[in-house]
């Protein structure tokens, strides 16, 4: 992020519909690690997430006089685009269940603190969220919101009641906000 | 339901998550419209989740930096909208492992179009053997016509073959005396024969040379038995004269003779008429 002039979302918004290329460098800076990440947390694969990546920008670069102020930030539309275009990626694999099962087993390795050092911005922020969110909580909330299960597809693959999965996926995304107010 | 009530569903933390129901997403957004605190609640979960995100950004490799830039400037046309972003542009998606299996209009267009592709390779094929058929058909039909004729032809072969054949028996049969009735002097050229079983009686007679009759006149053939002409019966001409006609019977004969006489018949042959006579040898 080593852009020294920052624009505000209206000013960014503006920018990308009169096709500002500058902007664009702007925002592809500023937000191609967040998107990036969640492109790799859902694929597991960095081929395939920057693959993913550069249909992302594609469509926002096209697609920028659909998005709606009123209805959310810039970062959350475009971090809609971003999970939709990987999980759908992701599907279109035609992934079988065990290799969800295998993939949630390799991407909880990504928790793992000796492994957080390859994550650029904040890891010291988040590893002292993750270490006080549970293992089977950052499990939950990253398969539900990382690949896009449902909670009977989860249910089934972590071998736990349904009810039980409620529960602890609220928990859980209750427990995060709370860590993060801390940070 | 009030808005402390919603706020403590657990809806908002399943929406979150991104597995919450339709049902649920149309309460929640409902729930916001209604109540600013369910709305700012909603929010303060988001940024909560969106810190999460951002907690593990990576930086991409600046090869897909390149990538990405040198694809937008290689795609002429921007503001073309692809139809399949408009579903990833909804901000509060909520996402099915099935959902992903619905055809889209995509896939039903070109499954019809292979279809289309099939049915019209299959007309083709059919119409072409439909041809080849008819030709078939045409042929077979001119094969069964052509059989036709042949199996009644070599019917007609088999009666004459099998007509031979019994002439055949009866002149090859030693009982049978053969005797010969060279032309008359009015009808020096005509020439028939008889045969004659004297065993059974059975009188045959072969035409070797006689004329045409008129249409109201027919041959009859005698038999001299002790002076007196006998009648043996009158025969047909035409193409009977290649076979031997079984005439009438007879014990006794010194002599055969044949006259042309009026059709169906005469009780006294017409001497003048008489065109043939053979005696017997012996």
């Amino acid at each position: 992020m080593g852009a020294t002039l920052t624009y505000t979302e209206v000013e960014l918004v503006q920018g990308l519909s009169t096709r500002d290329e500058k902007v664009f460098t702007y925002l592809y800076d500023h937000y191609s690690p967040a998107l990036y990440g969640v492109a790799l947390k859902v694929l597991g694969e960095e081929a395939a997430a920057g693959d993913v990546l550069q249909e992302v920008f594609v469509k926002i670069w096209r697609n920028i006089d659909r998005y709606d102020p009123s209805k959310g930030r810039l970062f959350t539309w475009m971090l809609n685009i971003t999970r939709n275009t990987a999980i759908d990626s992701l599907r279109s694999k035609n992934h079988k269940l065990e290799q969800k099962v295998t993939d949630v087993n390799s991407a909880s390795l990504m928790y793992e603190p000796q492994l957080a050092v390859h994550l650029s911005v904040d890891h010291l922020g988040l590893s002292k969220v993750i270490e006080r969110l549970q293992k089977d909580q950052r499990i939950i909330i990253d398969m539900a919101y990382f690949k896009g299960h449902t909670q009977e597809e989860i249910a089934r693959s972590l071998e736990i009641p349904l009810g039980t999965v409620k529960t602890r996926m609220r928990n859980a995304i209750i427990q995060l906000r709370t860590l993060l107010k801390q940070v | 339901m009030n808005s402390q009530d919603f706020i403590s569903s657990g809806i908002i933390e399943l929406y979150m998550a991104g597995v919450a129901s339709e049902q649920q997403v149309r309460e929640l957004n409902a729930a916001i419209a209604q109540f600013p605190e369910v709305a700012a609640e909603v929010e303060a979960y988001r940024r909560s989740m969106e810190a999460y995100v951002n907690m593990q950004s990576i930086n991409p490799s600046a090869d897909v930096k390149n990538r990405i830039f040198s694809n937008l400037n290689n795609t002429p046309n921007l503001q073309q909208v692809l139809s399949e972003t408009d579903n990833d542009l909804q901000p509060t998606k909520v996402v099915y492992m099935q959902s992903s299996k619905r055809p889209t209009w995509k896939w039903i267009a070109s499954i019809a179009a292979v279809l289309l592709l099939g049915s019209l390779l299959l007309n083709f094929v059919f119409f072409n053997r439909y041809k080849e058929f008819k030709g078939y058909k045409d042929k077979y039909e001119s094969l069964l016509l052509s059989q036709n004729s042949i199996l009644s032809k070599s019917n007609l072969y088999k009666t004459r073959l099998e007509q031979m054949q019994e002439s055949m028996n009866v002149i090859q049969d030693p009982k049978v005396f053969k005797v010969s009735m060279p032309g008359t002097k009015a009808f020096p050229t005509a020439l028939a024969t008889v045969f004659w079983n004297k065993e059974s009686q059975q009188v045959y007679l072969k035409v070797n040379n006689l004329p045409e009759p008129k249409a109201d006149q027919q041959y009859q053939l005698w038999a001299i038995v002790d002076g007196k002409p006998v009648d043996m019966g009158v025969f047909e001409m035409g193409d009977t004269v290649n076979l031997l006609q079984k005439m009438k019977v007879t014990g006794k004969a010194q002599m055969f003779a044949v006259t042309l006489e009026k059709k169906g018949g005469a009780a006294s042959p017409t001497m003048e008429q008489m065109y043939v006579a053979g005696k017997i040898p012996g």
